[in-house]
């Protein structure tokens, strides 16, 4: 029974959270974007999608991303920069989808952001990739975002970054690797009863 | 430099306000000026600034995690690491003839400081039946004379072999590899004494042993809870991430029956404004509960918890989670709803007005972490106040997810390794298989002995020889008098020591001291400069290498003390390459990596800058336990009762002491200055049992047998610890835990909740009266 004090309890922030099941794919388009952009690719979804998830590698192709390390599967530490800049921050992934969909947030507070991206098969037999972004900067950034200027140029960066991704797997052919996990609400499904990541020792640590 | 005291340092108890802020400024000069006491500016230099750095030293002060290459400050330590790599690397030596100069009565009468001062072994050392002093031996016959007590043993369950968390990964396979391949699993460790409880609970509910956060997860929580545990002195470094946390927006609630210093405010001493402004703000809420009254304030919460679902339904609760990954939950919630105010508010001291609001400040939080140490896990219902945690987390889906998860907080720097490379006890078949198949022979199957049996062994003359790789047993272990009696049993008791403790002191028949380089200094062996590897709390393996010359030209390494052992003891069978596993430690991990789960490419990927993460199953979404699911648990309701007239005592270390060493008689946070024989109560209670601020009393504890046990001539230090409670060092009163006294399931000893009296010594003194 809930206490006669309820009423002055605080109200629950299920942020981030889902009311439906745990089953199908959960879509969440953001509908106050900040930018979409979107890049035909001329390979296979299944193989625009596998190099995708190879985070570590977008540095190869990229002009702003310096380092990507995955912490664990929802989990990854981007470096970001240009010329001597640098910006490191973390991101959670919190949903994806094998062949479909990813969307992730970063777990920073300022500037806060969260963005998504769409795997959809094109009639020629490429990939459509669509990515969206918000970005939440606080202080004085937020008002220097606010200009038409810098929205054009974030889309500029991000449809840049795009090509540049185009280029390199077009260019690579095939994927240099997969992750094909499914993730809901920042955390891992599986289907298999014990995935090779997991056998790691069990046994009680005093 | 200072020479070691010749004579203890005779102090008297002054007694200031506690401190209300932790490190800053006074952090830095403290850790300074006992380096510089203990060896030479250049040591120091060298020291710290290759302490916690890719290629150098793994601090041997605590087990938290080092942030990425890269991210790490030019001072990657803290005041109590500084003081105990400087400990390590002084310049004071012990040489043969300070052993004839002290013999082994008159060491046993000296304090753990004073035989902590006195400086680096530097030579093997052996006491012979019916010496009073120790002598010197050469490593060979040292060797031998073990060797040759093991191997008249009637069988190998005689013999024990204990890990202390200092030990490296390569030196922990090779000791369990040693113990398995002579034929016992009598593996006791100091893990057995601090998080054991944190062990079993967690691989029950979720299927790991082991914590599921990392720095990252810590630096963006919205709320952590920091429960039974003391940062500011038992691992500083974790201030630095709370810091972070709190810059990051999240918030921190503190539950602990003492108000410590760093639990309240953190003056970063490397960041300006924790040099020349107030610091950070640590606890926003500080729950002052009473010992052992965490199971029922979890109890609470969740109750609480469920009454908010039930107020606002599929807005509390995270059913995704619960539905899709847990079992249990309708029996754990039966329960949970039972629950009586009346005993929380006994059992923790608190309102319910105080929960509450710490239940708003988790139903505004997304992301919830949990972090405990010994306040918790030391109490006989400290596996039941871990699983209570978890049922907690998994309400409200706090686990697996960024920013969420169970954080035990584990204090020697490789204790966490030490268990990851088979020492313990209970291993299981799948692990004793892979031995099998690696080094083919048969490891026995039969559970061995863990630390409190080994004493019951020890004390019934069914073990008879007791080998310590590092460590100071006695002085860590319950029932002071009991443990040593126990040591004194053996036929052979043998240490493997840096230092000297009193459990050199404690002497079986035959007593051998093998000294063996630390972590600060060079390794280097047959095939070249070794280094060794450990596993922190956070599961990140890495490297650590020495760069001082060692102490002495005669120090082993700890793996090659036990490869010489091993290979005096088992000769050559089985067949192992004890030799090639002395001059090149990569062949040890070459081994580790065909037999740890998760190791795989040891070598390779350890040689990486920052080593690499161990994956926990539960954030790969996999719960390893017997059911398959993460488990709520029903836990039964605990109320810590004292009987009138006593109270609940619980034994911590100082801030200037590190384990069983105390490098001073000062504890600066909570202002005890010059003794560590105070007991700290309560002011009520003072009033209440007719005691004051300065009164000499014993402290009497009471088992269930009726059997007492007495600490003499503690003062009284009028001290905000939680009504009813008392607080004393560890380890001058493990004397007051009955080695029957242990944890349920675990095994642990209970150094927390211990009921005792204080009787006036004056009483002591009085005669006997019909």
């Amino acid at each position: 029974m809930a206490h006669e004090d309820d009423s002055r309890q605080a109200v629950p922030n299920p942020r981030g959270r889902r009311a439906d099941g745990d089953g199908g794919t959960r879509r969440r388009p953001l509908r106050e974007r900040h930018v979409e952009e979107t890049v035909e690719v001329a390979v296979p979804v299944r193989t625009a999608y596998n190099q995708w998830t190879q985070f570590k590698t977008f540095p190869r192709f990229s002009t702003v991303v310096r380092g990507v390390e995955q912490v664990r599967p929802t989990v990854t530490v981007w470096s970001i920069g240009y010329g001597p800049l640098r910006h490191r921050f973390p991101v959670e992934i919190v949903e994806q989808d094998p062949d479909a969909y990813l969307a992730w947030r970063g777990l920073e507070q300022n500037p806060s952001h969260q963005g998504e991206v769409e795997f959809m098969p094109t009639e020629s037999g490429g990939t459509a990739i669509t990515v969206r972004m918000l970005l939440e900067p606080r202080g004085g950034a937020r008002l220097l975002t606010r200009s038409t200027g810098a929205a054009r140029l974030t889309s500029r960066l991000v449809n840049a970054e795009l090509v540049n991704f185009k280029q390199f797997i077009e260019g690579l052919g095939q994927e240099g690797g997969a992750w094909r996990g499914t993730i809901r609400n920042g955390r891992v499904q599986h289907d298999h009863p014990e995935p090779p990541r997991s056998r790691v020792a069990q046994w009680p640590v005093g | 430099m200072q020479n070691p005291p010749g004579e203890e340092p005779e102090t008297t108890l002054s007694v200031t306000p506690p401190k209300k802020w932790a490190a800053g400024v006074p952090a830095v000069v403290h850790a300074l000026e006992y380096s510089l006491e203990q060896t030479s500016p250049r040591k120091t230099g060298v020291d710290l600034l290759t302490m916690n750095q890719v290629g150098g030293i793994d601090c041997p002060g605590c087990a938290w995690a080092d942030p990425p290459p890269g991210r790490r400050h030019r001072n990657e330590y803290c005041e109590n690491g500084a003081k105990h790599i400087n400990d390590e690397a002084t310049t004071r030596r012990i040489t043969a003839d300070f052993f004839r100069e002290h013999s082994v009565a008159d060491l046993a009468g000296r304090s753990d400081m004073w035989l902590n001062q006195q400086g680096r072994l530097t030579e093997p050392m052996i006491k012979r039946p019916g010496s009073e002093h120790y002598e010197p031996i050469r490593w060979n016959d040292a060797l031998g004379v073990l060797a040759q007590e093991l191997k008249a043993l009637a069988s190998p369950d005689e013999a024990v072999f204990y890990t202390s968390g200092r030990a490296s990964n390569e030196a922990a396979f090779v000791l369990q590899l040693f113990a398995r391949a002579f034929g016992t699993n009598n593996l006791p460790d100091c893990s057995n004494m601090c998080h054991e409880s944190s062990g079993f609970a967690l691989s029950e509910t979720l299927g790991t042993g082991k914590g599921t956060v990392s720095l990252d997860d810590l630096h963006h929580a919205d709320l952590i809870f920091l429960v039974g545990q003391n940062p500011g002195t038992n691992h500083p470094r974790q201030l630095s991430a709370l810091e972070e946390a709190k810059r990051n927006g999240g918030r921190i609630v503190a539950v602990n029956p003492l108000p410590e210093a760093g639990l309240r405010r953190f003056k970063n001493p490397q960041k300006p404004r924790g040099v020349v402004g107030r610091g950070t703000q640590i606890a926003d809420r500080f729950l002052h509960i009473k010992p052992g009254g965490d199971l029922a304030l979890f109890q609470a919460l969740n109750r609480l918890l469920l009454e908010a679902e039930d107020a606002r339904p599929g807005t509390v609760l995270d059913h995704d989670f619960i539905d899709a990954h847990t079992t249990g939950f309708e029996e754990f919630a039966r329960h949970a709803r039972t629950l009586d105010w009346e005993d929380v508010h006994t059992a923790t001291g608190l309102t319910r007005e105080e929960i509450e609001k710490v239940r708003d400040e988790v139903l505004t939080s997304e992301r919830v972490i949990v972090c405990w140490a010994m306040g918790i896990t030391q109490h006989k219902h400290g596996v039941p106040t871990i699983r209570e945690i978890v049922n907690f987390l998994m309400l409200r889906g706090n686990l697996g997810r960024a920013g969420t998860g169970a954080c035990p907080v584990r204090g020697h720097s490789n204790v966490q390794g030490d268990r990851t490379m088979g020492i313990w006890e209970q291993m299981p078949d799948t692990f004793l298989d892979a031995l099998q198949k690696e080094f083919g022979f048969d490891p026995p199957r039969p559970h061995g002995l863990d630390s409190v049996n080994s004493i019951k062994a020890m004390r019934e003359g069914r073990v008879k020889v007791f080998l310590a790789l590092a460590g100071n047993f006695v002085r860590a272990a319950p029932d002071s008098e009991v443990t040593e009696e126990a040591l004194r049993s053996c036929r052979l008791t043998a240490h493997i020591s840096t230092k000297l403790n009193r459990s050199h002191t404690v002497c079986g028949d035959t007593a051998l001291i093998l000294p063996t380089l630390g972590r600060t200094e060079r390794d280097v062996q047959a095939d070249g400069e070794q280094f060794v590897t450990v596993e922190n709390s956070m599961s990140e393996v890495h490297t650590s290498q020495g760069r001082l010359e060692p102490a002495s030209p005669l120090l082993l390494s700890e793996v090659a003390i036990l490869c010489r052992l091993a290979r005096r003891t088992l000769g050559g069978k089985p067949d192992i390459p004890w030799s090639t596993f002395e001059g090149d430690y990569g062949t040890i991990r070459d081994r580790i990596s065909r037999v740890v789960p998760g190791f795989h490419d040891f070598n390779a990927r350890v040689a990486r800058p920052g080593g690499f993460q161990l994956p926990n199953p539960v954030n790969e979404g996999v719960f390893n336990n017997k059911v398959g699911k993460a488990l709520f648990t029903r836990n039964e309701r605990v109320v810590p009762r004292a009987p009138e007239g006593h109270l609940l005592l619980q034994t911590l270390r100082s801030h200037d002491q590190w384990n069983t060493v105390p490098y001073s008689n000062n504890d600066r946070y909570r202002g005890i200055h010059g003794s560590r024989h105070v007991v700290l109560v309560n002011p009520a209670d003072l009033t209440e049992l007719g005691l004051a601020q300065g009164d000499h009393v014993d402290l009497v504890s009471v088992w269930a047998d009726g059997s007492e046990r007495r600490a003499e001539n503690f003062e009284v230090v009028s001290y905000p610890a939680a009504k009813g409670s008392a607080a004393a060092y560890y380890p001058e009163t493990n004397v007051l835990v009955p080695l029957d006294s242990v944890a349920d399931i675990s095994n642990q000893p209970t150094s927390k909740g211990i009921v005792v009296r204080l009787e006036p010594t004056s009483d002591r003194a009085r005669p006997v009266t019909a």
